[in-house]
């Protein structure tokens, strides 16, 4: 575990330890500066990328939820027409990779006029992470006793307070697996933020820090900071679902 | 409260046969009515029809004398008690017991007030802060009890709610549902494969199979007169003998002739019993406590062979043959045997031969065809 550990972290503790050098601390070897740290703040407005980060990634992610969790509910639990065919559809909707779907659906995005602002990123992230949302809310919900949404029901909820009220709570390890897995993905993905956000205002931190290294500075130390800056909110939101994860990936192991 | 009221009601899954056959069935305000019969038989599809949770295909259910066919579930104020309990894993047994109220609105001092009442009621007043997987199963089962009982509802429906408990707990709880249902006297459906406990929880007692309602009554009647050999056979432990036998006119009162032997009817039998043309083939039934193993040697006495016995501790099974050993086949031996209940310090040994006289009260006769019990008055 240790082993595993410091094989883990030697990356980060590698990036830390040089962004706080200047560029020529750098390549002597020693000593400490903020000075990449200033530079990069100089260079690319981090905070302002942070924030569009944060909100795209945010916004994604509540989409997904929205949408996921009652259809996920609805493939589980209902029973109505087709269901199997149209879960199939979803789920091989899953397969597609980003890359083949882009081209249209950036014509698409374009006729609707959303490419400038953060919309027409956060509808294409939310399209994207949605199949999957479904497949392992269906899938983890079909582990949840009828009896209790009927026992809800008898008591007095309809469907959707059911799903509120009882199915909601106990999916927290499931509803952590979709957010942790999907906020690494939206954050980190650059592609769809560098097509579709076409404001320099609104770019998110992926889109900054690849600017950065496209000719802005060659500042070994520098990028290592904005890199840092990139990745740092991923490992928060994983370090703090991760008591969820856990169990959402190994359920139905334990049952 | 109200009472309840199936009127024909059927259900059709897909397009197999029905589960639920026009069942027509009344139950009483403040009745405690006992749904029975075989796995696969309807019980709890009929359930879920009154809960609201199963559409129903075709006939009128009423509760409190209004139709609920197309009622929501919520707003037909029914409680169930469900087989595994189901009950809200993410919440301690206080709120379990007060969801329902919670959703209707109720003020939090009413709430706790009658979560209160009804833990004392089930004894469950140390556990209210306890999640539910902190709990045994038999104070699971009373905590969806609780959830039931809290809500006042129009009527409790239960699907075998004790089948999870070990048979210790199961006698207690058993006694337990039923003080409460009296105490509480909301009409109540219960369903159970179990005929200790339809015999003994039931005001009365719905015998299904198939979908179709064979029997409904007092569990004595159900006992002392089944409608017809299906209830004959299924409710009692050991069941009903059901021996195929003829029926002759003899010199002056009925025979029954079993394999090659007779035994005679009373005079006026045949007045009280609409038994049909002599020579006609009928079931003979006869409970197994009804069965005296006796010395004489005086008329009306079979003779049969001691194949096995059984002994329980406080009362013996004396399995018991006649005609040559050897039945040819073993649906020929069935017929060709039957049991009888006796005291626990048997005399005698297998391979013995013994006399059993059976008194004419306690003989059931059914229609070899149709099944349906011989009495005068049918059912
Ligand atoms: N959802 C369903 N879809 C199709 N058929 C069903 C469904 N539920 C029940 N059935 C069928 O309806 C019949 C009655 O089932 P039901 O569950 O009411 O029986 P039961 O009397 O409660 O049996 P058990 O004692 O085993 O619980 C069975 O033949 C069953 O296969
Ligand atoms: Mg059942």
């Amino acid at each position: 575990m240790v082993l595993i550990a410091v094989i883990m972290l030697y990356p980060f503790w590698v990036m830390i330890g040089t962004s706080l050098k200047s560029e020529a601390q750098f390549l002597s070897g020693g000593g400490f500066s903020w000075l990449s740290w200033k530079n990069l703040t100089a260079t690319i407005p981090v905070g302002q990328e942070v924030l569009s980060s944060t909100i795209v990634c945010t916004a994604s992610i509540l989409i997904i939820l929205a949408v996921g969790l009652p259809a996920g509910f609805a493939f589980a639990k209902l029973r109505f027409r087709a269901s199997t065919v149209v879960f199939l559809v979803i789920v091989s909707a899953m397969m597609v990779p980003l890359q083949a779907i882009l081209m249209p659906e950036f014509v698409n995005v374009t006729k609707l006029g959303l490419t400038g602002g953060y919309l027409g990123a956060i509808v294409v992230y939310a399209a994207l992470g949605t199949p999957f949302s479904v497949f392992l809310f269906a899938t983890y919900f079909r582990g949840v006793p009828d009896e209790l949404i009927e026992a809800g029901i008898v008591d007095g909820l309809g469907y959707f307070g059911a799903l509120w009220r009882l199915v909601v709570p106990i999916a927290i390890p499931a509803i952590a697996t979709v957010t942790v897995l999907q906020f690494i993905q939206i954050w980190d993905d650059l592609l769809v933020g560098l097509l579709f956000i076409q404001n320099t205002s609104e770019r998110p931190i992926t889109v900054g820090l690849a600017v950065l290294a496209a000719g802005r500075t060659t500042s070994i130390p520098e990028l290592m900071a904005g890199s840092l800056v990139s990745a740092l909110p991923a490992m928060v939101v994983y370090l703090v679902f991760q008591r969820y994860l856990v169990k959402g990936l190994t359920m139905g192991i334990d049952r | 409260m109200a009472d309840i009221d199936f009127d024909g009601v059927t259900k059709v899954y897909g397009d197999g046969p029905p589960a639920v056959d026009r069942l027509s069935l009344h139950i009483d305000d403040g009745e405690f009515m006992v749904l029975v019969g075989p796995s696969g038989c309807g019980k709890t599809t009929a359930l879920r029809m009154l809960a609201g949770l199963e559409e129903i295909s075709s006939g009128t259910l009423r509760i409190g004398g209004a139709v609920v066919n197309n009622t929501l579930p919520k707003d037909r104020d029914v409680a169930m008690v469900f087989q595994n309990y189901a009950l809200y894993p993410h919440m301690s047994v206080a709120q379990n017991m007060g969801f329902a109220l919670k959703i209707r609105g109720e003020s939090k001092r009413e709430i706790a007030r009658k979560v209160e009442d009804a833990a004392r009621i089930l004894r469950l007043t140390e556990y209210l802060e306890r999640r539910p997987k902190a709990l045994s199963g038999g104070q699971r089962q009373r905590v969806a009890m609780g959830r039931a009982i809290v809500r006042s509802p129009q009527a409790f429906l239960m699907d075998e709610p004790l089948s999870n408990l070990d048979a210790k707990l199961r006698v207690e709880m058993r006694s337990e549902i039923a003080r409460i249902q009296r105490l509480l006297s909301v009409a109540t459906v219960y369903v159970t494969h179990d005929q200790v406990e339809a015999m003994t929880m039931g005001d009365r007692v719905a015998v299904l199979r198939d979908g179709q309602l064979q029997q409904v009554a007092t569990p004595q009647d159900i006992y002392d007169r089944p409608a017809n050999e299906f209830v004959a056979g299924f409710m009692g432990s050991p069941p009903m003998n059901l021996v195929p036998c003829q029926l002759r006119p003899g010199r002056s009162r009925v025979e029954v002739v079993v394999a090659d032997q007779s035994i005679e009817l009373p005079l006026g039998y045949a007045d009280t019993h609409s038994l049909p043309e002599a020579g006609a083939d009928v079931v003979l039934g006869v409970r197994p406590e009804d069965v005296l193993i006796a010395d004489a040697t005086g008329a009306n006495v079979l003779k049969v062979r001691v194949e096995r016995v059984e002994a329980l501790g406080s009362e013996a099974l004396v399995h018991l043959a006649w005609g040559e050993g050897g039945a040819s086949s073993s649906r020929d031996a069935r017929s060709r045997s039957f049991i009888a209940k006796v005291g626990p310090r048997v005399t005698f040994a297998p391979g013995d031969v013994v006399s059993v006289q059976v008194s004419p009260e306690h003989i059931h006769f059914f229609d070899a065809g149709t099944g349906i019990s011989l009495r005068a008055g049918g059912r």
